[in-house]
């Protein structure tokens, strides 16, 4: 009986991939900037959830849209009503691994690079993405940066024809998370 | 003064105060002050959790984008660089603790100590919705009873 428990326990470990030693934050910074003809546009989420499984290498970002913040008040209601619908989509995810994670040495300070693949969902739509990310490891975590671009028709988010041209297509998106070890 | 001179004047008139209304009251519109707001729900910490983690779509349509007054003892207090966040616990998960996350505004974070923690307290914020590990207040405020 202790043998069938111990084996479903396993089965149950094996099958979790964030099971072991990880590195989490609720309070990650992504942002996003595009500079269009019209108009530049800039937001800010500072209540990121990430979690970064040390062992396999595994990372989880999950986005709550309708935390992003705008400067303008009318920019965050088209952004939230018609660009990304987030009442229809409240989440944005990123599910991937860090593929030279046995690279990475976490018991020495230092800054290395991450090379990150994974899938990336937005409004709905999934694209799978590769980048290149900075991983500096120190006493109080693993403290992780990445800058990259998205198209906005890879995630059927449509431009309103009467500002087609004038925003921007293309935006950047920065990644800024300080993940700590989790210990329950 | 002729008279299409007395209605291009007028035109002129009411186009600046268009432009003017557009310019201040549309697309330069402040953003919503939560702290004066009327709360849309005053509901329970654990009532509000349980809505969104039980999965009730239909409910969680209901506070997302609104304002609450949500009461209980909280369980945590985080602070970042730039954020002060009371937590409200009542689960555990991938990402540790799970519950309501409430951001507080910048002028009350002196106001949350660690003499909030498990005493009933009130606190209004905008729901930004749950992330499937946490329900998201922020601008909150403590109200005084």
């Amino acid at each position: 009986m202790k043998k069938v428990a111990l084996l479903t326990a396993a089965i149950i470990i094996c099958a979790v991939p964030f099971y072991g030693q990880h590195f989490i934050t609720k309070n990650g910074h992504i942002s996003f900037y595009s500079d269009g003809p019209l108009e530049k546009i800039e937001a800010h989420n500072k209540q990121v959830n990430s979690a970064l499984n040390i062992e396999t290498g595994d990372m989880v970002f999950k986005v709550l849209m309708k935390s992003f913040v705008f400067e303008k008040a009318l920019m965050q209601e088209h952004f939230n009503e018609n660009y990304v619908e987030s009442d229809k989509f409240p989440n944005a995810t990123f599910k991937g691994k860090v593929v030279n994670m046995s690279d990475i040495t976490l018991t020495k300070d230092g800054t290395y690079e991450a090379d990150v693949e994974g899938e990336l969902t937005i409004h709905g739509i999934s694209n799978k993405i590769e980048d290149k990310g900075t991983f500096i490891v120190s006493k109080e975590g693993i403290h992780g940066n990445s800058k990259f671009n998205i198209l906005l028709a890879d995630y059927d988010i449509s431009i309103p024809g009467a500002v087609t041209g004038k925003i921007a297509e293309e935006i950047e998106i920065t990644v800024d998370v300080k993940l700590k070890k989790f210990s329950k | 003064m002729k008279n299409w001179i007395k209605v291009f004047v007028l035109a002129a008139v009411v186009g600046i105060g268009v432009l003017i209304y557009v310019w201040f009251f549309i697309y330069n519109k402040p953003h919503m002050n939560i702290e004066k707001a009327t709360p849309d729900y005053i509901i329970s910490a654990s009532e509000c959790y349980d809505h969104y983690a039980n999965g009730n779509n239909n409910e969680t349509l209901n506070y997302t984008g609104k304002v609450l007054q949500i009461y209980g003892s909280p369980s945590s207090i985080e602070k970042t660089d730039s954020l002060t966040v009371v937590v409200f616990t009542f689960s555990t998960g991938m990402f540790g603790d799970e519950g309501i996350r409430c951001t507080m505004l910048p002028s009350y974070s002196n106001e949350v100590s660690n003499s909030i923690l498990s005493k009933e307290i009130s606190i209004k914020g905008y729901c930004s919705g749950y992330n499937e590990t946490d329900v998201i207040l922020e601008q909150c405020s403590i109200i005084k009873n």
